[in-house]
This record gives structure tokens, C-alpha cells and sequence, in this order.
């Protein structure tokens, strides 16, 4: 393999595995990490008498002041970041893999 | 408040409209179809734009109108934690297969498999998982079909089943994939028009004062919403290991979702493969979000008016929450928009299944027969399939969105795990690949019979040691992160403890990256099994853990 063409396969590799791990974060994980760092954002409070079938008898809610938009944080961001925010690392992504294959051509 | 279930004629109309366009388009694009390849990949001549968009019209079925909204009066936030893992899924799939499997040249998911492995018996094992994970996606979106029939005209759903199913079929015979490609494309722009319009109107009767961009037109409501409904954005709901399913669901099933990856055998180049993506997500993301904001707008809507729905009814809140506060004209709209929704996915599911049962499993047992009567057979399978899966379909789900997520939970671990290893590790083999498929797609499919089908508590089925930790709201969920991990353990397991693949197969994984020479060392490393193998097993230890601390 000569360098030009390693160094390629390094940029394919490594390019694709943070591009992979951000999209995964923001796009399918951000909702477990939210609820994983729930001592962050949220705090605990008993639960409506209607809902405890389904949430137990204690629930997180966010902490007030935390919004953007009107909306509470974690859900502005899980619904940015998993539209507008994969949408962008997808194009960073193939504008990175046009310049690989325009080097593989050449 | 029930759903009209009465002739709604202006409905009728636009339906009767999109459907005529439809098969209209099928016909003229019958003209392009000459050989095996234009009927089944449209000749490989497909740009980023219309495919991107054919894709939208793919991802945007009726459960996204029907389905997610339903999901979301019922489940709340972790509905909307589904949507947002499925429209990172595209993303997910783009850097991991989508300009790699064009490079390939293979006409169908099946046939990638059985190439890339050098195994008939595992194109056989695809073609099989191939037709459940359809099935069990078209029964959710033929039945979706059948409640806005049933909507506008009062005829059981049944009956919307039967007509919608025979409507599809026909324009899928007729045009093959470049008639699949054009009416999805149309049935995207329609769809997106006629969700969005209705939506904003909706918003702007409920007072939302950024009523004109529906997918974030409602943040200014939030105060008085939680006031009314004050659990809507609350996250904590479920075990973790909820949300690590839903992301594994969407992100590998939507690579093992055969008729997703067909759209890029379509196009002309990995290019072309890569930036149809990147528009179609976009589109989806903001169609999706449009979704979250009428699933608001119904459940502040049931509270501040004090209607009842009742839950059997869910499916139909789109268009009682249209009529309610927007009227017929835009009621009509949403109906149009629905029913060239559920055409487009229903459409792909049938081309992929035909071409599964002629190209893969008839051209595999009989290599000899040509393309022309290949093509003349292909026609036939289209339509007995058609007529099969609309007799599948006649005993649908209860709950539409659900039996999608099953469909992605046994795609992801019986064929989106074979699709990932076979183009970014070489050590990867058919004997792993089998075990990997068998075993994945089994397990997933036997807790589908129990838990989707036969309707037991998830907690309850006779799934050793495991059952007991598939508690909460869509506790069954977390099968995924039991048979994906373990679909991948065992793939990579087998395939080290058995000989490599012969270099020509793996000289394939250099040609799909682009590379015009080979090299045995590139995608042939231990980092990435190793750490595929260390997250495989966390996750399935995890699910075990944090038992006390979150809602049974």
C-alpha cells in the first residue's frame, strides 16, 4: 500500500468512526444520555396518580429555565440535533468521501 | 369523539386523484423498462435528487402520519426518541453502507449477501428473513391504508386493505422500479405538502403563534401545554437500555430493510448514493418533526377541549384533529397526503419481495434461464405477491408503528449485521454470517410470535433469564439489545474460529470502498471486532442492571 493510498484509507476509517459515533450520539443515544445524566438536567418528583402504571411512583422532570424556544433543553436538542445536526455531519461526511474518491481516481 | 367512518367526497376525490396518477405514471414509465436490470434497479440511472426524494416518500409512511401520532398521546417522549434514532439511522446508514453496497453492483440486499459470502444457502436464509420483515411492514402499512378508506367512506378497513393492496400491486407490475422511482418521487412531494399545510393550519387555530413552520411552530405554546398536560416532555421513562434498542432498531435494521437498501442500486454512482442521503434526510427530519407537532397539537387539543378518544382510535387522530380545527379542505388534503404515503412504502416493499423471489431464489435454483424470461416471471410474482401479502394483511396489527419496529428489530439483527461486517471487516465468512443471521433473526422472530402476535406480557415469555428485564413502556423493545449484540458475537466469534474467506471474496470489500488495488491488510484489523465484541456484551450485561431504579 503506498502512503498516499494508506493515508486515504486512514482518513476513510477514522472520518467514518467520528462521524458514525457523533451521529450516534446526537441521533440515538442523546435521549439515554439525557436520561443517564438525569442528575444534571432533571430532578425527581412524585408521579400523577394516572401515570404511575407506566412511570412508578417517582419520575424526572427537567428543571425549569432549561428551554429554548419555549421548549424544554433536552427536547430542543434531541430534535435539532437529530435533524439538522445529522444532516449536516452526513454532508461533512460525503464532502470528505468526494475529495477520497476524486484521490483514489487520480 | 370516534372517527367520521362516512362518504367523504371531496376526500375521495384527491384520493381518487393520486391513485390515477400513480398507475398513470406507471404506465408511461413502463417505456424505459427493457432488460432484468431497468425492471428491478431502473437501470442503475438514478440522480441524488429524485432518489433522495424516492427515499423520503419510502421513509415517510403512513405510521409516520398515523402511527408515530398515535405513539406519541400514547407513549409521550420516548416516541419521539424513536423518530429521532430513525432519522439519524439515515445518517447511520450512509457512512456505513450506502456508496460501499452501490459499488458492489448487486441488484438486491439478498444478492449482496450471497455474493460478498460465496453461500447459496445464505441467499436462501436472506430471501427468507427478507419476506418476514416485509410482511410484518406491509401488514402495518396496508392496514394504514384500510383506516383512511375506512375514514372516507365508512367501509370497514378491510375492504381499504383489499383496494389499496390491488392499487399498488398494479402499478408495480406495471412499471417495474422506474415506475416505483417516479411515484415515489411524486408521492413525496405530495406527501410533504400535504402534511405540512394542514399542520400549520391546525397550529395556527390552536393559537401558536409560529404556526407557519410546524416543526418548531409550537415552542411558544409550551407553558400553557405543560400546564395542561404537564408529563408531555418529561424524559424519564424508561431503563436506558430502551433507548440503546431503539438506536441499535433503527441504525442496523434500516440497513437490513431490503427496500431502503435497494434505492441505492438504483442510482449511478456511489456520489450520487451518498448526497441522495443527505437530501433525503433532511426531508425526513422535517417531516418528522412536523409529526411531533401534531401529536402536541392532539394531545393539547383532547385536554383543553375536553375530547375523548379513545385509544382504539388513536390511529385516526391526524384527520379527526384536521377536521376538528382546520376543516374539509385541508381533512382532504391529509387524506391524499396519507394514501400516496402508504402507496410509495407499500410499492417498495412489493418490488423487493418479487425481486427476491425471481432474481434470488428462482435465479438462483434455475441459473440458466435469461433475463427475458426472467422479466416476463417477474411480472407474474409481482402479482401473486401482491395478492399474498394483502391476505397477510387482512388480520393487521392493533397498533401500526409496532409491528414497524418489530420489522427493524429482526432486520437489524438478521440481515443489517452480515450487511456492516461484510463491507468493513474481511475476516468476516459465511459461517459466521449464518450463525450471525440464524440465530438473530430467530430469536427476534419467536419473541415477535409471542409478545406482537399471541399478545403476551413481555416479562412473561419463556425467554431464559432475559424476560424478566423486559419491563415498562415497550419493555419489549429491549429484545433488540439482546439479539443485535448477539447477533454480532456470534458472527464475529464463528467467522474467527473458522477459516478466512478466499481472497477473491475479500478483494470485494477493497473494490466497494473504491480502491482499485488490493491490499490484505486494509478493513482486516482486530480493533473493530474487538470493540464491536466489548459493546455487544456490555450492552446485553447492562440491560441485567439499574433493575430498582426505573419503572417496571
Amino acid at each position: 500500500m503506498s502512503n498516499s493510498s494508506r493515508r486515504g484509507y486512514k482518513v476513510e476509517v477514522w472520518v467514518t468512526a467520528v462521524c458514525f459515533f457523533i451521529v450516534a450520539v446526537i441521533g440515538g443515544f442523546f435521549s439515554s444520555i439525557v436520561v443517564i445524566l438525569n442528575e444534571r438536567f432533571f430532578h425527581q418528583v412524585p408521579t400523577p396518580e394516572p401515570l404511575i402504571p407506566a412511570y412508578g411512583e417517582t419520575m424526572f422532570v427537567s428543571i425549569e429555565g432549561l428551554e429554548v424556544l419555549g421548549f424544554p433543553l433536552h427536547y430542543f436538542l434531541l430534535v435539532v440535533l437529530s435533524w439538522i445536526g445529522v444532516t449536516l455531519i452526513g454532508a461533512i461526511w460525503c464532502i470528505v468521501m468526494d475529495r477520497l474518491e476524486e484521490q483514489q481516481r487520480a | 369523539m370516534e372517527p367520521r367512518g362516512e362518504l367523504f367526497v371531496l376526500g375521495l376525490v384527491l384520493t381518487i386523484v393520486v391513485l390515477l396518477i400513480s398507475v398513470f405514471i406507471s404506465v408511461w414509465a413502463r417505456r424505459f423498462t427493457r432488460t432484468l436490470g431497468d425492471y428491478y434497479v431502473a437501470g442503475r440511472s438514478i440522480g441524488a435528487l429524485n432518489n433522495g426524494l424516492a427515499m423520503v416518500s419510502l421513509a415517510l409512511s403512513l405510521t409516520t402520519f398515523i402511527g408515530l401520532t398515535a405513539l406519541i398521546i400514547e407513549g409521550l417522549y420516548i416516541a419521539v426518541a424513536v423518530y429521532a434514532g430513525f432519522t439519524g439511522a439515515f445518517i447511520g446508514m450512509l457512512v456505513l453502507a450506502a456508496p460501499f453496497l452501490r459499488r458492489h453492483k448487486s441488484f438486491t440486499t439478498m444478492a449482496f449477501i450471497a455474493e460478498r459470502y460465496d453461500s447459496k444457502t445464505l441467499r436462501y436464509i436472506s430471501v427468507i428473513v427478507m419476506m418476514i420483515v416485509s410482511v410484518l411492514y406491509l401488514g402495518g402499512n396496508l392496514k394504514g391504508i384500510g383506516i383512511v378508506f375506512y375514514f372516507l367512506l365508512g367501509v370497514p378497513e378491510l375492504w381499504g386493505i383489499i383496494v389499496g393492496g390491488l392499487v399498488v400491486t398494479l402499478y408495480v407490475t406495471l412499471g417495474g422500479m422506474y415506475g416505483v422511482t417516479y411515484n415515489q418521487t411524486f408521492q413525496s412531494i405530495v406527501l410533504i405538502f400535504c402534511l405540512m399545510f394542514p399542520v400549520a393550519v391546525v397550529l395556527r387555530s390552536i393559537g401558536a403563534s409560529g404556526w407557519a413552520f410546524p416543526p418548531l411552530g409550537y415552542g411558544d405554546m409550551v407553558p400553557l401545554m405543560t400546564e395542561v398536560v404537564p408529563h408531555y416532555f418529561w424524559a424519564m421513562v424508561a431503563h436506558p437500555v430502551t433507548y440503546i434498542a431503539i438506536f441499535l432498531g433503527s441504525f442496523f435494521g434500516i440497513i437490513g430493510l431490503p427496500h431502503f437498501v435497494m434505492r441505492y442500486f438504483t442510482v449511478r454512482d456511489a456520489r450520487e448514493a451518498r448526497w441522495s442521503t443527505v437530501i433525503c434526510v433532511f426531508l425526513v427530519g422535517l417531516v418528522n418533526t412536523t409529526v411531533y407537532a401534531t401529536g402536541f397539537a392532539a394531545v393539547y387539543y383532547m385536554q383543553t377541549a375536553g375530547v375523548d378518544i379513545a385509544p382504539a382510535a388513536y390511529d385516526y387522530v391526524v384527520f379527526i384533529l384536521v377536521e376538528a380545527l382546520a376543516g374539509e379542505g385541508w381533512l382532504a388534503l391529509a387524506i391524499a397526503g396519507s394514501v400516496a404515503a402508504g402507496l410509495s412504502t407499500v410499492s417498495g416493499l412489493l418490488l423487493i419481495m418479487g425481486a427476491g423471489l425471481i432474481h434470488d431464489l428462482y435465479g438462483s435454483i434455475k441459473p440458466d434461464v435469461g433475463d427475458e424470461k426472467k422479466l416476463k416471471l417477474s411480472y407474474g410474482a409481482m402479482i401473486v405477491v401482491g395478492v399474498l401479502v394483502i391476505l397477510f394483511s387482512l388480520d393487521p396489527p392493533e397498533f401500526i408503528l409496532e409491528a414497524i419496529m418489530w420489522a427493524f428489530g429482526i432486520a437489524a439483527a438478521g440481515l443489517g449485521v452480515p450487511i456492516v461486517l461484510g463491507i468493513w471487516w474481511k475476516r468476516t465468512n459465511k459461517y459466521g454470517v449464518g450463525a450471525g443471521m440464524v440465530v438473530g433473526t430467530l430469536v427476534s422472530f419467536v419473541c415477535w410470535i409471542m409478545i406482537g402476535y399471541m399478545g403476551m406480557d413481555p416479562v412473561d415469555i419463556p425467554f431464559p433469564f432475559f424476560a424478566q428485564y423486559f419491563y415498562g413502556p415497550l419493555g419489549w423493545i429491549k429484545v433488540i439489545a439482546f439479539t443485535v449484540p448477539l447477533s454480532f458475537i456470534l458472527t464475529i466469534v464463528v467467522s474467527w474460529l473458522t477459516p478466512p474467506p478466499p481472497e477473491e471474496l475479500q478483494r470485494q470489500v477493497d473494490e466497494m470502498h473504491g480502491w482499485s488495488d488490493v491490499d490484505p491488510t486494509r478493513y482486516n484489523g482486530k480493533a473493530l471486532p474487538i470493540t464491536i465484541i466489548v459493546l455487544s456484551v456490555f450492552i446485553i450485561w447492562f440491560m441485567t442492571t439499574l433493575y430498582d431504579q426505573f419503572p417496571k
